[in-house]
């Protein structure tokens, strides 16, 4: 009843949606006209107040009463005060944890921000058991070379340059068969084109790995049995050489995308509830899974073994074939999972921000702080990716989430 | 200079998407219309803190959202920068369960139907919806179990509805 409710109003309130009135031309301009004239009347009021009010008073802003939201993205996930008030009430998590870096010794790292001479550097995949790829960024914010740093002597080397002109994309870094992998995607005038390229990760110049057609990939890279799998931005799984050759298609796999090799899902194009990645595919053998997802569920999102979604407004996940369901009454970042199993809990102090592991129900403080940006990082890591980095004050820490066990 | 080009860029791209937001939120063109166009103003007023975050919609969409549940509209200040074309919109929604919910939401106390509006058109979570109306989770819960409570029995004895609320 309750999930056939929740249907119509879903889709009521699309239909409704589409009878609203249209932006008249030139908006903009009035609003800004608008803008203009409150901030000078604002000023005015302040100035007079100033001339007029000659000891104590609190100036109160011209405002229409409703406080604006405080800019930063994720105060729109956070509860002000009412939490502290009520703990159980509140919408945050009020439990805290030890950092990450002690509940996880062995899969997260602390690397200086000063490692590579103060330049800008995020990971980006997993070398070996000790090396972790940094990709470094140039003062436009895109990538200029690779290092390799070791977890255990805590140094790095470069592996090579990488040349990223304007509009170009690197990403999808994977390390396999002796070398690091990647590609370049560019994105600048909206038909997307990729070039894979790659170095020894031993360090050397980068090499680009040629394709016999035009191809667009969506970031998702794996290395297997001699050839490179990538998957399209439209969809489609394939495979080329080590060397670059022959684009095969994976057969089974033509609107698939890679989550963690051989997975490859697909989002189920007539499903209601907009579900990513429901349609799971063996590449290797073939074999197809599909996630179960009921009526009234929405913002489903499926990695290998686990979907994250929520019903009656409350963030659940769940085993593939529909078992061992929690709810998360919690604010879960972007209501993202990764790895099938990690989430990213918000809490109502400090810290501000705890990695939980769904599976040992342990948690970790992340060490972030909702005023500077890495939250950001949270948001765009796919859900089946290994590492996550976030930026902190002086640090990284950068966490092998395939290393918890 | 170049920050007006970019807070112009995203009234063309997303205004009618505010609008839309607007018309769910309040159910009349007449206050969809205000709500996006203070929203707006605001925006602008802090567009170089929030363009920075490049959180523009979010902040845009929490704003609507308060001053909606607010007292705002009791004391408006500003006249709308632009005519809405007359008349009613006289399209009906696709089915009569549809048009019935839409009548019945009509009805809802103004903070149960933001809440609905969150959930079911925003599809945020609880969670999410007590961060941008700044109300505890237990809150959004209650509210939003009474607003269903109330659509589901407008929904089951359409008669009944009238008035009620």
């Amino acid at each position: 009843m309750n999930d056939e409710l929740a249907e119509t109003l879903r889709r009521t309130l699309q239909h409704a949606s589409e009878q609203a009135p249209r932006a008249p031309g030139g908006l903009s301009a009035r609003v800004v006209t608008r803008s203009r004239r409150r901030a000078a009347r604002t000023q005015m009021a302040v100035a007079a107040l100033a001339v007029a009010v000659v000891a104590g008073g609190v100036v109160v802003a011209a405002r229409g009463g409703v406080p604006d939201p405080a800019p930063p993205a994720v105060e729109t996930s956070k509860t002000p005060s009412a939490g502290k008030v009520n703990p159980p009430a509140t919408a945050l998590w009020s439990r805290t944890a030890p950092p990450a870096e002690k509940v996880w010794p062995d899969a997260v790292w602390k690397i200086p921000a000063k490692l590579l001479g103060g330049r800008a550097f995020q990971a980006r995949a997993i070398i070996d058991d000790r090396t972790v790829l940094l990709e470094t960024r140039n003062g436009s914010g895109r990538a200029d070379a690779l290092y390799a740093y070791d977890v255990r002597d805590r140094t790095s080397r470069k592996l090579t340059d990488v040349r990223t002109p304007e509009g170009v994309v690197a990403r999808g870094y994977t390390a396999g068969a002796g070398r690091v992998f990647w590609e370049m995607s560019n994105r600048a005038d909206g038909s997307y084109e990729t070039t894979f390229w790659s170095v020894p990760v031993t360090g050397g110049r980068a090499t680009a790995i040629g394709t016999d057609r035009e191809v667009t990939g969506d970031g998702t890279l794996a290395v297997v049995g001699g050839r490179l799998a990538f998957s399209a931005s439209e969809g489609g799984v394939f495979t080329i050489p080590l060397g670059g050759g022959t684009v095969e298609a994976v057969p089974g796999a033509g609107a698939h995308h890679i989550l963690r090799w051989p997975w490859v899902a697909r989002s189920d194009p007539n499903s209601a509830s907009a579900a990513r990645y429901t349609e799971l595919l063996n590449a290797e053998t073939g074999e197809p899974t599909e996630a179960v997802v009921h009526p009234g569920e929405y913002r489903v999102e499926c990695g290998v073994t686990t979907c994250v979604g929520v019903k009656d407004g409350v963030t659940f996940h769940r085993l593939r074939d529909g078992s061992r369901e929690r709810l998360i009454p919690a604010l879960v970042l972007n209501n993202r999972m990764f790895a099938d199993r990690f989430y990213p809990l918000l809490t109502n102090g400090r810290p501000e921000v705890i990695l939980r592991d769904a599976v040992t129900g342990k948690g970790g403080d992340l060490g972030l702080a909702s005023g500077n940006g890495p939250l950001g990082v949270i948001a765009d890591t796919p859900v089946m990716s290994r590492v996550l980095d976030m930026r902190r004050a002086d640090s990284h820490l950068v966490v092998d989430l395939a290393r918890i066990r | 200079m170049d920050d007006d080009f970019r807070f112009a860029d995203f009234v063309a791209e997303r205004a009618d998407a505010l609008l839309r937001y607007g018309y769910v939120l309040s159910g009349n063109p007449h206050d969809a219309a205000d709500l996006t166009q203070e929203a707006l103003i605001r925006l602008h007023r802090a567009w170089p803190k929030v363009r920075r975050k490049q959180q523009p919609e979010s902040y845009t969409r929490t704003i609507m959202a308060r001053l909606h549940v607010s007292t705002w509209r009791l004391r408006r200040r500003e006249l709308l920068a632009w005519n809405l074309p007359d008349g009613r919109h006289l399209d009906m929604l696709p089915s009569d369960a549809e048009q019935g919910l839409w009548e019945a939401l009509k009805d809802l106390p103004r903070k149960q139907r933001t809440v609905i509006v969150l959930r079911y058109y925003e599809q945020l979570t609880d969670a999410e919806i007590a961060g941008v109306l700044g109300i505890a989770q237990g809150t959004v819960r209650s509210h939003a179990s009474l607003g269903l409570g109330k659509l589901r029995s407008a929904v089951v004895h359409p008669s009944t509805m009238d008035g009620s609320a």
